[in-house]
């Protein structure tokens, strides 16, 4: 299932949030309701933590993670990374990189087996992300753009990508990840999928534009459609 | 808050001092005060500058490896905070800067033991060469304490005991 949410009246969720399977991260500051949503959906299944990263809100951009892990940038602050190991389980290793493309959120893609990182990222980071992620990575681009992290979000059952993704890109694509993948929009027409909708393996969240088109397609690839828990 | 160090002079930059410059390929450069950031500006190579930390570890005036300094390491996977790791991690602390202080102390003692004894030599030199420039040669024969005293191998005396034996 899939909800509709706003954060201070704005629709890129995927900004401000990060979700796993293992754990969801939430920008703090806006209001009570944002933070609301994700506890009602995700409350006693998986650690819903509020933070922050280099002191900013747009966390879900900053970061990258799965199940397994979650890399952040080197400028997030001491406290903030002490912050983080404490509130998330111990299965999830928390790890600061050295790396000059900061924002991992645009940069890497990944679900729990395989990630996709932009072409540019250094070696040492291709490795820990290997390592910290415990994914094969593939440094590829999307519709001929090198920030994979934005323009494409995928969990371990379905995957949605950019538009004007051509077809061939497509079966290639999907052949790597090993998943389903449609080209689609988020938020009535926006084409950058990992801001608008955040997903896991059973839920998903995407902002309040998403028009009812945009949000079966959504469930469908995700297979969302199916209840979860029995 | 934490507490850099300055790209050129090795010094802590405290908050609220100094200025910190990131260039196009997103590299970070802390200068602690405005000394070290214009010396930066001339494109100074700080290992070539006497004052700096890195020209003093280069030359081998201040220490290089030491396990102390395997501590103050910046560490990117963090534990999970417990209340005594903390607590022995505070008292460490003290206990690490104490023992790196007298390291430091041993390594200047160190290089600086040698100098005694040159000192000395050249002391005595200038003593043999230059003394006429102070006193007259002539004056040096009747005031002994203008000279060195001229070491004379002296024979045992004969003790009293064999003495008696003859």
């Amino acid at each position: 299932m899939a909800t509709r949410l706003q954060y201070e009246n704005n629709c890129d969720i995927g900004v401000f949030s990060k979700l796993t399977n293992a754990y969801c991260l939430v920008a703090i500051g806006g209001s009570e309701n944002f933070y609301s949503t994700f506890e009602a959906e995700l409350a006693g299944v998986i650690p819903v933590v509020k933070a922050s990263i280099a002191g900013t809100r747009i966390v879900g951009r900053l970061c990258a993670g799965n199940k397994n892990g979650l890399l952040l940038p080197h400028n997030t602050t001491d406290q903030e990374l002490q912050h983080l190991r404490n509130s998330l389980p111990d299965s999830v290793a928390v790890q600061r990189i050295e790396e000059r493309l900061n924002s991992l959120g645009n940069c890497i893609s990944c679900n729990d087996h395989v990630a996709l990182s932009h072409p540019y990222l250094a070696k040492e980071t291709e490795e820990l992300i290997a390592d910290v992620l415990g994914v094969e990575v593939f440094r590829q681009t999307v519709a001929g753009d090198v920030l994979v992290g934005s323009y494409c979000a995928f969990s371990n059952r379905g995957g949605l990508v950019h538009p004007h993704t051509s077809i061939e890109d497509l079966d290639e694509l999907s052949t790597l990840l090993q998943v389903p993948l449609v080209a689609g929009t988020v938020n009535c027409g926006s084409d950058v999928i990992g801001a608008g909708v955040i997903v896991n393996d059973w839920i998903a969240f995407c902002g309040s534009d998403t028009t009812a088109t945009e949000l079966s397609v959504i469930e469908s690839v995700f297979k969302l459609r199916y209840h979860f828990f029995e | 808050m934490r507490l850099e160090k300055c790209w050129f002079c090795s010094s802590t930059i405290y908050p609220g001092h100094g200025i910190q410059y990131v260039r196009n390929d997103a590299k970070i450069f802390r200068f602690c005060r405005s000394k070290c950031h214009k010396n930066f500006k001339m494109k100074r190579n700080p290992r070539k500058v006497k004052w700096t930390k890195a020209y003093r570890r280069l030359h081998g005036k201040d220490m290089t490896q030491d396990s102390t300094f395997e501590f103050e390491r910046k560490r990117n996977r963090p534990e999970r905070y417990d209340r005594n790791v903390t607590e022995n991690t505070l008292k460490a602390i003290k206990k690490i800067d104490k023992v790196r202080v007298d390291r430091e102390h041993r390594h200047h003692t160190k290089r600086m033991k040698p100098k005694k004894a040159q000192l000395r030599r050249e002391a005595e030199k200038e003593l043999e060469q230059s003394i006429s420039m102070v006193k007259a040669p002539a004056a040096q024969q009747q005031d002994p304490s203008l000279t060195l005293p001229i070491k004379v191998k002296v024979s045992k005396p004969e003790t009293v005991e064999n003495r008696m034996e003859e």
